[in-house]
């Protein structure tokens, strides 16, 4: 096994020096940016997505559209269940799944949603047990539908950004054949430009997720004869819940 | 290749020089930029083929004119490559390169693409393919085009892919035959699609390429260097006399 | 995957007389090539991006030692661990290894050509672990037993027909197959029980950030999701260079690297990983394992003319523009690595004389160059090579020119050293060519230009020579 140092020294060796050294800084990557500059780029931004909520939340719909999402646009609470409701009765959905996130939990779901006799809304908003690992797994590959809340939009590429952790699932955005994302009016960033800024800033303030999602759109492949299919390993369709 | 099996280029080249006022003088002694060396890869041999002609144009004073993109693009990109290490020869050679153009780029640049006004005398439909290295190196893409445009009498009607290579590359086409082949067979297709009886290009290579496939399939369309075609042009509509 | 270049030009002709797989390829023009053109156009700054691409990666591979070490240390700090192989066995063994001690049963992969240069698949399966590829095209092309025909599209050039048999237990052959969507239902109801037994998951890197440790996936069909979310034990594998400085460079990289791929925004999914997951999490990996492979690449590194194709963020957009690849399609490079980059990356890591005639199976025509994201020269590198393939400059052994033809360049240059002699051989080509010639054309040559006349006329050379006219032109018209 090589170990790090002789791996090291052998790519030293090929750039013709024996240690690395600190390199010269450049202008075309951030790696060079102070924290500090971090810190204030992050704050412009979130003040932009906010007075600029409405024109990046009309970019990103027509982005999200390009790019296969469902779009529905309601103006509160009930409507969005009775967007939830309609696509559960087209597709007689019987077991629901939902991620922990704020504007979804204030929708109520598990309430509010009425399913046929001996369906299941769960919820990943729930402690840790012994079996968490295979049950959250079990769950995740036999629901119906997933719902989930985002963390960002990005306007530039018709996307959801989600930060998988404690209570919010990578597998109910992934898993089922139907997933739902909530989102409201601004969370939406412009580009990932904003997007990275933002990940860089939570990086400096030792507050780096441990994973992230970029979702933009239904799975899809084109591996057979160059057709574009809709739907092979994520969900095959995908509805954007756009709380405004 | 044009001083030996494709003189009517560089004769062309000179007419429609003269033909815009253009005193033209020609280097009795030169041979060769030497490409098809450095290309396969004999630099040794290339280096003193392109040394003397380092020699023999820094004597000239004024533009350098070269009716072949692939030789422009020798001189002015690949010469700092094959003369790395020697200072000397290397800025001689892009003092030479500074005042060296490929025919089309020396047209427009100097006297604009509606500069030459002509007559077309064989040709009812002419299309363009754009040679590799004019396009990609030169950096010379519609210009040609233009300068059809302003041939009475001819239809210039588009060809797709057009920027898609020939095949030629050289020894490529006699070492890699059926690759050659393969893809000049696409391009023949195309030209074919485009219904013009005549292909305009600017490189005597492409030109053989496309003009032996084309004979070889007994296809009676014409494969003409633009030079030539311009020359030709500019003499039926009386230019020159 | 062992490399098999010496037989580039048998495979290159079958590939070429095979109207389905030519047909196949198209695709690689009409899809790809074209939607990189669209995506490019309609991005405002697309050459400022690709600019700054470039500046990245020049830059990162320029101070290499410094970010792998900064990566190394930041993969740690995530709670993750790194590992560094000198070369594929190395890589093999301690991902087995790994395997064995964490008594994995059930591997799943996602698509990385890393893991096809180690032949990892193939080798885990051999020592035991169920090993599934979970990318469709690397799937299809697994259960096929070949090797992937194109960096982003792996099974391009099979047709539905051929996946049906491949995919489609009930499948009769000489009936009408399965439509596209039936065939990747199929798949994706084969593969969903794989994933949810899966142990272990190999994926690939598009990027490696120093400045966190973390990783960026990028992929369209949510195996590489389903590889950062199930397994207890992850495993990314890189090549060296696969590395960027920091968590904003991403915004650039992933642009220029998805549109130049596929003409796309951006793909369906991009996954950042930084670590495995936290204690309090249901979901996702126990442990994340980091493989950082050289096998050659610091050969590359270390040979300053060749250095720049480290730079390379494996889009594929240099084999949808090449006109040779469209022809002689994936397998005819006979290792990982088609195409224009392929043709550079291959002779080098495998040594140069077996790689020989790949630098020689481009027209030069440039096309690569224009379409890399990141601008590599492709074209004066594959010189480079044929420089040394021809009189060995780099080393005396790497030089596989035939004595004709070295004899032959030796004379050309003669001939050129001076007008009269010039003259004079091109008088006895004229001569020789003579008998050959009717019309002022040539339709059978001899060796060694016969290949021209295999397919096409070639013109006779003239009685006259260009300056010989010149004596003879009356100028002075344009006055």
């Amino acid at each position: 096994m090589t170990d790090r140092q002789q791996f090291i020294a052998g790519v030293s060796e090929s750039l013709g020096r024996s240690v690395p050294v600190a390199p010269e800084s450049i202008d075309e990557t951030a790696f060079f940016e102070s924290s500090s500059d971090a810190e204030s780029r992050a704050k412009e931004i979130t003040q932009d997505s906010t007075s600029r909520s409405d024109e990046l939340l009309e970019s990103l719909k027509v982005s999200a559209t390009k790019n296969g999402w469902n779009i529905h646009s309601v103006g509160d609470s009930e409507s969005a269940i009775g967007v939830i409701q309609d696509i559960c009765d087209s597709k007689d959905v019987r077991s629901v799944l939902t991620s922990d996130h704020e504007a979804l939990n204030q929708l109520n779901v598990s309430t509010a949603l009425s399913l046929p006799e001996g369906s299941t809304i769960r919820s990943t908003d729930r402690e840790l047990h012994e079996n968490s690992v295979e049950d959250s797994k079990e769950e995740a590959f036999t629901a119906d539908l997933g719902i989930t809340g985002v963390d960002y939009g990005i306007a530039e590429t018709g996307t959801v950004v989600i930060h998988p952790k404690n209570k919010v699932s990578r597998l109910v955005s992934l898993a089922p054949p139907v997933h739902i994302a909530v989102i409201t009016k601004g969370q939406v960033l412009e580009s990932l430009d904003e997007l990275f800024a933002m990940e860089r800033n939570d990086f400096h303030k030792g507050d780096l997720a441990g994973s992230m999602n970029l979702i933009s759109g239904p799975s899809k492949t084109a591996d057979i004869e160059g057709t574009t299919v809709t739907g092979i390993h994520g969900p095959l369709e995908v509805h954007l819940l756009i709380l405004e | 290749m044009v001083e030996q099996v494709a003189p009517e280029v560089g004769r062309s080249v000179i007419e429609v020089l003269d033909l815009l006022g253009v005193d033209v003088e020609y280097v009795d002694d030169q041979t060769c930029c030497g490409q098809p060396a450095f290309n396969s890869g004999f630099r040794s041999e290339a280096h003193p083929v392109a040394a003397r002609f380092i020699d023999l144009f820094e004597k000239t004073t004024g533009p350098i004119v070269v009716p072949s993109g692939s030789c422009a693009a020798m001189v002015r990109n690949y010469y700092p490559q094959l003369f790395r290490g020697e200072p000397d020869l290397k800025s001689r050679a892009e003092s030479v390169s500074e005042r060296l153009y490929e025919f089309n780029e020396f047209v427009a640049k100097f006297f604009g693409t509606s500069a030459l006004k002509g007559q077309t005398a064989r040709s009812n439909t002419a299309t363009y393919h754009k040679c590799c290295h004019l396009l990609r190196e030169i950096k010379i893409d519609e210009e040609p085009i233009q300068m059809l445009d302003n041939v009475d009498g001819l239809e210039v009607v588009p060809l797709e892919r057009a920027d898609v290579c020939c095949g030629f590359g050289g020894s490529f086409s006699v070492k890699m035959a059926d690759i050659s082949t393969a893809i000049l067979d696409e391009k023949l297709d195309y030209i074919k699609q485009s219904g013009a009886d005549t292909v305009v290009a600017a490189d005597t290579g492409c030109v053989f390429q496309m003009q032996g496939g084309l004979r070889r399939r007994g296809s009676s369309v014409r494969v003409v260097h633009i030079a030539e075609f311009l020359a030709e042009s500019a003499k039926n509509a009386g230019a020159g006399k | 995957m062992k490399p098999v270049t010496i037989n580039f030009r048998d495979k290159a002709s079958q590939t070429i007389s095979d109207d389905q797989i030519q047909k196949s390829l198209e695709h690689v023009y009409t899809g790809f090539f074209k939607g990189r053109l669209a995506a490019a156009s309609e991005t405002d700054n697309w050459e400022a991006l690709r600019s700054k691409g470039k500046a990245i990666k020049d830059h990162t591979i320029a101070n290499l030692d410094y970010y792998l070490d900064l990566l190394a240390t930041n993969v740690e700090k995530a709670g993750g661990k790194i590992h560094f192989a000198s070369d594929a066995a190395e890589a093999r063994k301690l991902i087995i290894d790994l395997a064995k001690e964490r008594e994995v049963k059930t591997v799943i992969k996602s698509k990385s050509m890393v893991s096809e240069e180690m032949g990892l698949a193939e080798a885990m399966n051999d020592a035991g672990f169920e090993t599934v590829e979970t990318d469709l095209g690397e799937y299809i092309i697994q259960l096929a037993e070949e090797t992937p025909y194109h960096l982003i599209a792996p099974a391009v050039h099979k047709s539905r027909t051929e996946v049906a048999k491949l995919l489609d237990e009930s499948y009769q052959p000489g009936s009408e197959p399965p439509d596209a969507t039936e065939l990747t239902m199929m798949a994706r109801e084969q593969l969903r029980d794989v994933f949810r037994r899966a142990d272990m998951s190999v994926t690939g890197v598009n990027f490696a950030v120093a400045e966190s440790g973390s990783i960026a996936l990028v992929t369209n069909e949510g195996n590489g999701r389903m590889s950062t979310s199930v397994p207890r034990v992850h495993v990314a594998v890189m090549g060296m260079e696969k590395i960027v400085p920091s968590i904003q460079d991403l915004s650039t990289m992933l642009r220029i690297l998805i549109r130049s791929a596929t003409g796309q925004r951006i793909s369906t999914y991009v996954t950042m990983v930084n670590g495995p997951r936290k204690p309090d999490e249901e979901e996702g990996p126990e442990e994340f394992h980091l493989v950082v492979l050289n096998n050659g690449r610091d050969k590359l590194l270390s040979d300053v003319f060749m250095r720049e194709a480290l730079n390379c963020i494996r889009c594929g957009a240099c084999l949808n523009a090449c006109p040779v690849y469209r022809k002689v399609g994936g397998h005819a490079y006979g290792w990982v690595y088609p195409g224009p980059i392929g043709a550079l990356v291959s002779p080098v890591l495998t040594g140069l004389k077996d790689g020989k005639n790949l630098p020689n199976a481009s027209s030069l025509c440039g096309a690569c160059h224009d379409a890399c994201p990141v601008k590599i020269d492709i074209p004066r590198m594959l010189l480079e090579l044929r420089w040394r393939t021809a009189e060995g400059e780099k080393d005396p052994k790497e030089k596989s020119s035939s004595i004709t033809e070295r004899l032959v360049w030796k004379s050309w240059r003669i001939g050129m050293m001076g007008r009269k002699r010039f003259d004079l051989g091109a008088r006895i080509a004229g001569w020789t060519l003579r008998p050959f010639t009717r019309n002022g054309w040539i339709s059978k040559a001899p060796p060694p230009v016969g290949g021209w006349t295999s397919s096409r006329d070639f013109p006779a050379v003239s009685t006259r020579s260009l300056k010989s006219f010149v004596k003879s032109m009356k100028l002075g018209g344009g006055k």
